[in-house]
Parts: structure tokens; sequence; C-alpha cells
């Protein structure tokens, strides 16, 4: 998908609305313009087409644990019957959908009620804004052992507070629980990206016409019918959006439960991409990694299409 | 401004139900976001002994600055090793930001004002790159490090990162030099600037907003990352802080005061980094996915 060669932009070229000159007289003419994009390029050309390739390329090879390449052995389709036969991949998927459209869901509706609520001028906005932003700023690594330690089983302080208030009489071992441990990553993860639905939705936000709220107003709708009917429509756009970006941040997310489960225990909080790096680098298939990866990459580029879609719109009626 | 003006003519409404439900969410949502950040200064202010305690010491009794004191002594080997990692950290995300702006400036500038064959095509596939997973490029980005002889190199780290910034880079740039009216380069060409000096003299200077948010993001970007980092390098010395502080406090048993000590280190630069040029932050957030 990123290997951009000449072939490539030739066969695209007439769709863009060239008049009368040939696709190859309309490079020759634009051959100055390459120059500006060449040096990006060529880094992209080296570490985005290359391991793409290769991963698609490796996908379909049974390699030695070792990393001697030369040594891989051609198996045709067989590490993604290996994946779809597998006994985890239905659980880890599971987990994948949980952890993705609970995230993006929580994310999303809190950033819109922040959004919504710091709209209005009031005093301390400016420092609100800043405070609730903090979290999406800092490092998923510390954020990941600060949420460690306040789950800790028996020092932690969420587990005390709980006992404190009469929730529970003793301590909740959050992060060692079948059930609790997926939500409980989820409640970090939400905590962490929040706050960037509430930045896009709060830009969506300063683009719905005041006048047409007035007019709204005026005409009598009350709150609820003035956002449902006036606001919301308007949000359409970034909405979508800020969806499909929280989606794949989602998706493609590592750290958080990487550094504070590896993906335990017994696999309740496994999701395809601590899979993948497990597979990988902890039992060295790198094949049957590949072959993960290329599925994976599939669900990206279906999101990729439509968040393409949804930010271009119009960009090409820009005077240029 | 407007909302005063949204304001005046209703008359005397007797509560604004919605007005109050959101200063309570607000409130709510504040201590949930705050919390946690509270809780790692006060557990790194406090002694192994203190915060090993049931119930905990909901404030310290015996505060103490001995775990930062540690961090920051050369003198001792902990200090030692959170200040190279720290070094380490700094460097590459600088490198990494500069070479990467270099590299998009002028990127970002042909995908907004030329209109080349492939333009459309190219500007896709430098997108749909934020849509890969890093673990995707793991593999083949280690063995292609192998075979450049970067592995355990701050090289591989810095090229890596290009991956990731460079089409965020480039895609919030273009956001800004589309901003930039043309008519200001028109006019330039018309008083005898070659395109280049246009740009150099004219466009330059007016997207300096706009290089100093595509800056602070990718730093940010930079000092966060943590996989391939962590796949990338194993020599201790030259460890960036995210995988460094992991290797560091789970050796033995966990020194939770030490680790939150760590952590709130870790943060400090980029947290302020984003209060002093919040404006730049929000904006380079928002570019493109909004539309007036």
């Amino acid at each position: 998908m990123s290997i951009a060669t000449g072939q490539g932009t030739a066969v695209l070229a007439p769709t863009l609305k060239s008049k009368r000159v040939g696709p190859l007289q309309r490079i020759y003419n634009h051959r100055a313009d390459y120059l500006y994009v060449l040096p990006a390029l060529l880094v992209m050309l080296i570490v985005i087409a290359y391991p793409v390739y290769y991963t698609i390329e490796l996908s379909f090879f049974k390699t030695p644990p070792n990393l001697q390449m030369k040594d891989k052995v051609f198996v045709g389709l067989d590490n993604y019957a290996t994946i779809l036969s597998s006994s985890s991949f239905r659980e880890v998927t599971m987990n994948t959908l949980i952890w993705t459209v609970f995230s993006t869901l929580f994310a999303f509706l809190i950033g819109l009620a922040a959004a919504l609520a710091l709209h209005r001028e009031f005093i301390g906005r400016g420092v609100l804004r800043a405070l609730l932003l903090i979290p999406y700023v800092v490092s998923a690594v510390a954020a990941s052992y600060v949420w460690k330690w306040l789950y800790h089983s028996d020092f932690g302080v969420i587990g005390a507070l709980a006992v404190q208030f009469g929730l529970t009489d003793k301590p909740i071992n959050f992060l060692d629980n079948l059930h609790t441990v997926l939500p409980s990553l989820i409640v970090v993860n939400v905590w962490k990206e929040f706050s960037f639905a509430m930045i896009m939705l709060m830009a969506g936000l300063q683009t719905v016409p005041e006048q047409l709220l007035r007019a709204a107003q005026v005409d009598g709708a009350n709150a609820w019918q003035r956002f449902w009917h006036v606001t919301f429509p308007h949000l359409k756009s970034v909405s979508m959006v800020t969806v499909l970006l929280l989606m794949v941040s989602n998706f493609n997310s590592f750290i958080i439960p990487w550094v504070m489960t590896g993906g335990g225990p017994a696999g309740a909080s496994d999701i395809w991409i601590t899979q993948i790096y497990n597979i990988a680098f902890g039992r060295q298939r790198y094949g049957v990694a590949a072959a993960y990866s290329v599925i994976l990459f599939i669900v990206m580029m279906t999101l990729g299409y439509f968040y393409v879609k949804a930010l271009t719109r119009g960009d090409e009626s820009r005077a240029g | 401004m407007t909302t005063q003006a949204l304001d005046r003519p209703a008359p005397r409404k007797p509560i604004d139900w919605w007005r109050w439900a959101g200063r309570v969410f607000l409130t709510f949502l504040l201590i949930f976001t705050v919390l946690p950040m509270v809780w790692m200064v006060l557990t790194s202010i406090k002694s192994q002994f203190a915060a090993l305690q049931y119930p905990p010491q909901w404030w310290p009794a015996e505060p103490t600055l001995q775990n930062y004191w540690r961090l920051l002594d050369p003198s001792n080997s902990v200090g030692q090793e959170f200040l190279r990692y720290f070094w380490n950290s700094f460097y590459v995300s600088l490198l990494t930001t500069v070479i990467g702006v270099v590299v998009a400036v002028p990127a970002a500038y042909a995908f907004s004002r030329f209109r080349f064959p492939g333009r459309t095509f190219l500007f896709f596939t430098v997108l749909l790159r934020n849509m890969f997973p890093a673990v995707v490029f793991l593999m083949p980005l280690f063995l292609l490090m192998r075979w450049l002889g970067l592995v355990n190199t701050h090289g591989s780290l810095i090229l890596t990162y290009l991956t990731f910034g460079l089409p965020l880079s480039i895609w919030l740039l273009k956001g800004f030099y589309d901003n930039i009216p043309i008519q200001l380069e028109q006019a330039a060409r018309i008083d005898g600037a070659t395109r280049f000096q246009a740009f150099l003299y004219i466009v330059m200077p007016l997207s300096t907003p706009g290089i100093i948010a595509t800056s602070i993001f990718s730093f940010i970007g930079a000092w966060n990352e943590y996989v391939y980092a962590y796949t990338f390098l194993s020599k201790q010395d030259s460890m960036t802080l995210p995988v460094g502080i992991q290797r560091f406090f789970t050796e033995f048993a966990t020194d939770w005061p030490g680790l939150m000590a760590a952590t709130f280190m870790m943060s400090v630069p980029v947290v302020v980094l984003f209060l002093v040029l919040q404006k730049y932050f929000v904006r380079a957030l928002t570019e493109g996915a909004v539309k007036s």
C-alpha cells in the first residue's frame, strides 16, 4: 500500500483532471515539485515500504528462531491457518474488540460531555482544560506504572478507598482477577485519552453557528433539543475523525496492557498487539507473527479508508 | 463572549440544570484525572516503609525528598543510570524532532501548494502510515537495523521514530500551509523572487507557529516512545527513560516510591513543554480535523 512508484503515479494521474496534456507530460512539467517531497519519500520508502513488503513476504514462510532469514521455508498459507485455528485466537480477538470498543466509546462520551461543559466561558476554564489534558501528554509507560501502583493488591489506594467507604471488606485484586483485569485496563486507557476527544470536540464546537443556537432558543427548543438538532449535526465530521483515530490508536495500543499485566492473568488481558509481540519476540515465531500482523493490517486499512475519506472531504476543492 | 450575548435576551431562568450538571460532571472528571497524579507525587515523597502500609498513609507522615536526590545524584549508581537514561531520551528526541521537521517542511509545502500528478495518492500513503501499528514494523525494522549495524545505537531509534513522526508532521504542517494565503507568495514572485525565495522568506516565517506545534508533537512522541526502544536497545547505557526505569526497578523488589519519583521526573519535561506551548499543542491536535 505504501509503495509509491512511478507507475503508480502514472496510473493515477488521469483521474486528476488533466486537460489535453498526457500524464507523462504532466509529470515532466511538475518535475521540480517532486524535489520537495523526495527526502520524505526516501525515508518513508526505507522505513515504511520495505517493512510492509517484508512483513507480507514473511507471513508465507516458516522462519528459524535465530533470525537467520536465509533458512526460511515457504509454507503458503499455513501461518494464517495456524492463527485462525489456534485456541486462543477467539479469546484474544474478543478481548481486542472489548478493549477497542469500550475504550473508544467511553473516551468519546466523556470527551463530548467535557467539551460541552467547557464550551461556556468561566473562570479557570483554561487551567481546567490544561489539567485535563495532562494524562494525554504524559508517557503511557509512566501512566501504566502509576496506575499499577494505584491498583496494587495490598497497598493500592483504590482498594484502600473502597474499603474506607465500605464498598468491600478487603482490598480488591484488580489486575490478577480474570474478570476485573480488562475493565481495569480500559479505565486507565480512558483516563489517558478522553482529553484527546475533548479537545477535538471543543474545536468542533467552535464551528457551530451561534445564531442557529439562538434562533432555536427563541423558537423554544430546550437544551437537549438544541444539542441534538443544532450542535450535534455540526459535530458529525469531527466526531467521525475522532472516533476513527481513537479506534486506530486503541487497536494499536501496546504499552498499557504490556507494562501493566503483560497480557495476563492467563491471557485475560491479551489483545492482538501483545499477542503478536509475544509470538514474535517471546516464542520467536516470526512467520506466524507476520501473518498475524497482516490480518491486523487489513483491519487497519479498512479503518484507514474511512479515515482518509472523512479527512479529505473538500480538500481537492481548495484553491492551490 | 458570544455566550454572554446568548444569555442576555433570556430573562432570569429559575435554575439551569444543564449548567449544574456540567459543573458536577467537570468536578468528578477533574478528580478522576488529577487523583492518580496526586497519589504519584505523594508516594514519591514517602519512604519505602511508609509507602508499604495498610491502610495507607493518606498524607505522608514524614515527607522526604530522598527519592529525588537519589535519582539526581551522579555519585551513586542509581542516579548515574537515571541521568544517563534522561540524557539519552533528550538527545534522541531532539535529533528526531530536528531531522523530522527539516524533512517534513518541504514535503508539506509541496502537498499544500503543488498539484503534481500522484499528489493525492502519495498523500494518502503518507496519512495511512498513521494506521499501522508499531508492532507490525518491529520485526522487519529490527532485521533492517541489524543489517545496517545500528542495533543498540540511537541511530536506529531516530530512524525509526521518523516513521511515525514524519507522516504526522507532514499532515500537521500541510494544514498550516493551507491557511497561508497563496497571494502572498504570488506577490513576492511578481516582485522577482524565485519560488524557493518566496518559500524561504515569505512562507517559512509565517509558518513558525506550525513548525513549533509540529516540533512539540514529535518531541513528545519520541520522548514517550517505548516499543522500539524496548526491542532495539539491550545495552544498559544506551536505553531511554521509558525502558530504563522499567529495568531499574523490577530487578529486585519494586521500590514504589523510587519508581513514582522516576515517573514524575520523566513526565516533567513533556508536561512543562505542553503547558508552555499549550496553544500550539491544541492547535496541532485539532488541525485538519476541524474545518471552519
